[in-house]
């Protein structure tokens, strides 16, 4: 007996040195240091890699490094020409003419031709293939491609035609028929394991500042403990979206935590269509309840800029920051406005989740506390990312959410348009004729100052409507590990890899 | 056999004795407001005031332990209810009754027994949505077939024997032969099953909220703490052990139970 | 053999039930694929070209049979989110989720056979209950906390394996399965527990038959009597509950996976059901079930093997 006890010890024991012996050779951030490559932690998979089909916003911010389109944005939130050298607008509005780059590649190799310009445009604009249909193409008339240039009549003046034309990812003639997903931006793709990894390469013929480093490897790992663990055991380089709590358990001497913002509106929406969210002085009753700074400091640790409207300060241009502090935190004034309503002791109210967002389901909680100040009692509803996509976002069937929305083309209009009466995806039902008339005079105004203005006032209708309880926009903390320098913020969710290096 | 003290059975019945106490006093009482936040104390080590510490949100602990095992209960209790019952009334009918009834009723549970028991929750989550009683749904469906097998088998083992047969013969009616005659003498079997069963609700009920589909905040049941308190494990490890170390006491003390029913099975025997 | 292919069929019937509960929640679920693959730029018309695109706005039963009809002609359909051939995609996951399973199953006979024999001789010692109280212990701590202990202390402090960096089986075989290895410590822990309570509580029930009693009082020695009859008599409820731990191991993998970031079925699954990814699911779901109802025939035709009285019995 003794023997075998003996025997099984000596067995564990050849065990643990032989874990030891491979474990060891594991990744290594020394080495890759040398490698000149990075791993970055994602949290989602990727939907498609196909750029026309691509909508996790996850997704985009990482292919922003694989495909561009004839236009591409700048860290400072600007347009500039990327797979056209130059872009000329005629004084009406009306026709747009791209001339194309010199010896831009794909990245097998081949030259960007105007028969590539045209397939990629025509994909967006045709509806055969409704995932890649982009709306607001559709004021298009005329498409006409010779040479080097490019020449784009529309039937309608638009002051964003521009920003939709980023989201135009060239791409080659013959996308449909090939393997791989290939486009013109700074890395090409090497393969991509679903629900594993997506490998990137730095592609050596691109037309503008090479890539720092030679290789990225962005690994899925849908856990957020679990990045955490894979940032300490050296597994990972750097990973995006953080929250304080998360940030804070890495150690200082190997990480630095970079801070940006999300570029999104987090707000309490209110379906505005059901009691007793149809009565705007309850609105306003939540607003002045509702403590935005106290919810920045409970859940988000101090990190995140309150806002006020459907706006954030990235657009500067746009942001209105007087109205932030529209209705200050109030909760008498709350008490007052539902007595006025006919709520004096206050009434009970769902809001709806996504479960997967834990910013958002840690905001509800904090807004449940506030909320029961004033005496009204709320209940959390977390749902899952589909059920709300299909529930609250394309039914409406809510009464109030805690989301984020975005501008993935860096227009005010993405952020506003939603709000107009006759929006397919107004599903705050907001209704309100003013701001409709306004919207009109909006989209289709040429002149920038004047659209600048005519966007403000929208904002200040939201605002003085309490068309929602506007929150803040969430702050992007970035972890990257000691050296690894060159992160670039951009106003849009996007992560720009080829600025990365290792100092 | 000398009588002796049932050690199993008597320490099993103080540490989950005590855990119930506890539960209950919080039902009516916590030191601290359970979701009441508090920005100048978060994630502060466990001390006198704090006696498991605060969390991310300046939340007491052990307050929202207390709210929290009661939760627990209460879902691993109905759950087992659920199971047990309708387990029970499956596995009843096809063991006294054999035949189509069997056949069909069995294919089904087969069916169920099937899917591993985490994907079948995960599928009536899915379709049911989120929440307490949902949970309670999709955990009490997984356990019926555990216990309409366990009790099938202790059913068709008397279906012949002699006292049922006489009572058949005297004019006793089905129901009355299942309800008075043999339910009584398969207690026997479903007693452990019963507290096996409990024990895999509480632990089931964790790992459904690891995965996201458990209870919904701010309703924390043990589970939903755990693995919130598992993201910030490094930040506040008191978080995870605290509510870890009651999860496991709370299945510990029920799992001696369970060792103790059988050991006086075994000494009846 | 009619026993055997009565259980085949018996096999087919319920896989046949589970694909069509499977396909029915999917029928309840809210949220389609299209919507999950539109987001919020989704438009109306958009929504229901995609559909029809992909099928979703036929029947209920006409789909069904025809995911059935696919299945049978061995063609499992295409992933609707990655556009990729199901088997495709779903084959790597598959190796690397049976390799855990595998993996924990080993750790599973070799810990607790032996652990069952050597605690069996000290029934009733004066330490028995601590090691009762150790092994109730065992079974009270759920499995994900286990894991993240265990990638605590040997993936961070001991660096033995590195969390978040699952090699691929392919790639580095050796790595990989040192990484299998800790996730499965955490998946047999409390199942080790379980079997050694399980074959305890069977010899201790053995012991008190007749005939040992008998045996001993004719004097043969205890041990001799414990390893020549005893054990082999409660090796079939052994191998019923091996086969069951079999069937289980695939269902703690769902949530392990996501401990340890390894990239197989559990993940997949929970991933596919979250984008509505049928086809996915529906295969991944038949593969589980498979699994779980295999294991449990094997067993039994395995302990058939072993006891001849079970032949005759039919269902036992």
């Amino acid at each position: 007996m003794k023997k075998r006890i003996l025997a099984v010890i000596l067995l564990l024991g050849m065990l643990t040195t032989l874990l030891a012996a491979c474990g060891s050779k594991g990744a290594n951030p020394e080495k890759r240091r040398e490698a000149n490559e990075i791993v970055i932690g994602i949290p989602q998979d990727f939907d498609s890699l196909d750029p026309d089909h691509m909508t996790a916003a996850g997704t985009k911010e990482v292919m922003f490094n694989v495909y561009e389109g004839l236009v591409k944005p700048t860290s400072d939130g600007n347009i500039v020409p990327a797979v056209a050298s130059d872009v000329n607008v005629s004084s009406d509005g009306l026709t747009y003419t791209f001339t194309l780059r010199q010896g831009v590649k794909f990245h097998n190799g081949d030259t960007v031709d105007m028969q590539d310009v045209l397939f990629s445009l025509k994909r967006r604009m045709s509806e055969d293939d409704a995932a890649a249909h982009l709306a607001a193409l559709d004021i298009i008339a005329d498409v006409n491609g010779q040479g080097d240039t490019l020449t784009i009549t529309l039937s309608e003046p638009s002051g964003e035609f521009l920003a939709y034309m980023m989201n135009v990812f060239i791409i080659p003639a013959e996308y449909e028929e090939s393997a791989v997903s290939m486009g013109t931006g700074p890395f090409k793709v090497v393969s991509h394991t679903a629900q594993d990894s997506l490998v990137l390469e730095r592609f050596d013929d691109y037309w503008g500042t090479a890539a720092k480093v030679a290789k990225v490897t962005c690994k899925i790992i849908e856990k957020a403990d679990a990045l955490v663990r894979g940032l300490q055991s050296g597994a990972l380089d750097m990973v995006s979206h953080m929250t304080y709590a998360q940030t804070s358990q890495l150690k200082k001497e190997s990480f630095h935590v970079e801070e940006g913002s999300m570029n999104l509106v987090q707000a309490l929406y209110l379906n505005n269509s059901v009691k007793p969210f149809d009565d705007v002085r309850v609105r306003q009753a939540l607003c002045y309840a509702i403590d935005k700074q106290g919810i920045i400091d409970l859940a988000f640790d101090g990190y995140g800029t309150p806002l006020g409207t459907s706006m954030f300060p990235s657009f500067a241009k746009y942001y209105d920051a007087s109205l932030t502090d529209y209705y200050p935190h109030n909760e008498d004034k709350a008490r007052e406005l539902l007595k006025e309503a006919g709520y004096p002791n206050g009434f009970e109210m769902t809001i709806t989740v996504p479960s997967n967002y834990q910013p958002h389901v840690d905001t509800a909680q904090v807004i449940v506390e506030q909320l029961k100040k004033v005496g009204v009692t709320a209940t959390i509803l977390p749902v899952e990312w589909n059920s709300w996509l299909s529930d609250v976002y394309g039914k409406s069937e809510f009464q109030s959410t805690i989301t984020g929305l975005t501008s993935d083309n860096m227009t005010a209009r993405k952020l506003l348009e939603r709000f107009n009466t006759k929006a397919g995806n107004n599903f705050t039902k907001y209704n309100n004729s003013d701001y409709d008339e306004l919207y009109a005079q909006a989209v289709s105004c040429t002149d920038d100052a004047r659209q600048v203005e005519l966007y403000q006032q929208m904002e200040r209708n939201l605002t003085e409507n309490a068309a929602n309880v506007y929150i803040q926009d969430m702050a992007d903390l970035v972890a990257l590990r000691a050296g690894l320098e060159g992160l670039t913020f951009y106003p849009l969710y996007a992560v720009d890899l080829s600025t990365l290096y290792w100092g | 056999m000398k009588k002796r003290i049932n050690g199993y059975l008597l320490a099993g019945l103080i540490i989950t004795g005590i855990l119930l106490l506890m539960t209950l006093v919080g039902v009516f009482y916590t030191p601290c407001d359970p979701n009441a936040m508090s920005m100048g104390e978060k994630f502060l080590s466990p001390r006198a005031a704090h006696l498991f510490g605060t969390d991310n949100f300046g939340r007491d602990i052990f307050s929202r332990v207390l709210k929290g095992s009661g939760t627990t209960l209460a879902i691993a209790l109905a759950t087992v209810a659920i199971g047990a019952v309708a387990g029970t009334l499956v596995g009843a009918a096809t063991g006294y009754f054999g035949g189509i009834v069997d056949d069909t009723l069995m294919r089904l549970n087969d069916a169920l027994t099937a899917f591993p028991s985490i994907l079948l929750a995960l599928l009536v989550i899915s379709i049911v949505g989120p929440g307490k009683y949902n949970v309670v749904l999709a955990l009490g469906i997984v356990f019926i077939p555990s216990f309409a097998r366990v009790t099938r088998t202790a059913f068709a083992g008397l279906r012949d024997v002699n006292y049922i047969t006489s009572a058949r013969l005297m004019g006793a009616s089905h129901f009355r032969i299942m309800a008075a005659h043999m339910l009584p003498n398969t207690l026997r079997v479903l007693l452990p099953a019963i507290t096996i069963g409990f024990n895999n609700a509480v632990l089931a009920e964790a790992s459904m909220s690891f995965l996201g589909i458990g209870v919904t905040p701010p309703d924390a049941s043990l589970g939903y703490m755990l693995s919130e308190a598992q993201g910030m494990f490094s930040r506040a490890p008191w978080y995870a052990l605290c509510t870890g170390g009651v999860i496991a006491l709370l299945v510990f003390g029920a799992g001696l139970i369970g060792e103790g029913l059988q050991k006086i099975d075994r000494e009846v025997a | 053999m009619k026993y055997a292919l009565k259980r085949i069929l018996m096999l087919l019937v319920t896989m046949l039930i589970v694909s069509f509960l499977t396909f029915a929640a999917f029928a309840l679920i809210s949220g389609d694929p299209a919507e999950a693959m539109l987001g919020t730029e989704a438009t109306p018309e958009q929504l229901a070209a995609l559909r029809h695109e992909l099928g979703l706005d036929r029947p209920f039963l006409t789909r069904y049979i025809a995911w059935l009809a696919g299945f049978f002609t061995g063609d499992l359909g295409t992933s609707i989110r990655y556009r990729q051939p199901v088997w495709e995609l779903i084959a790597p996951k598959l190796e690397v989720t049976l390799c855990l399973c595998l993996v924990s199953f080993v750790i599973i006979t070799a810990v607790s056979i032996p652990l069952a024999i050597w605690s069996y001789r000290w029934v009733g010692g004066a330490f028995d209950w601590l090691r009762t109280a150790f092994n109730q212990l065992c079974m009270a701590v759920p499995p994900f906390f286990t894991g993240i202990l265990i990638s605590w202390l040997f993936g961070i402090l001991l660096r033995l394996f590195v969390p978040g960096d699952f090699p691929g089986l392919h790639a580095n075989f050796g790595r990989a399965l040192v990484h299998l290895f800790f996730a499965a410590v955490c998946l047999c822990i409390p199942r080790c527990a379980m079997t050694v309570r399980m074959m305890r509580s069977t010899v201790i029930g053995e012991m008190q038959k007749a005939y040992v009693r008998t045996a001993i009082s004719r004097g043969n020695d205890r041990r001799a009597v414990l390893t020549r009859h005893v054990l082999k008599n409660s090796l079939t409820a052994t191998v019923t509950f091996l086969g069951q731990t079999m069937a289980e191991l695939v269902g703690g993998s769902v949530v392990v996976e996501q401990v340890f970031g390894i990239p197989g079925l559990g993940r997949l699954l929970v991933a596919s059901i979250s984008t509505r990814d049928y086809p996915v699911v529906q295969t991944v779901v038949v593969i589980l079930a498979f699994w779980v109802v295999l294991a449990g025939t094997l067993a039994d035709l395995i302990n058939q093997r072993i006891d001849p009285r079970l032949r005759l019995g039919g269902d036992a």
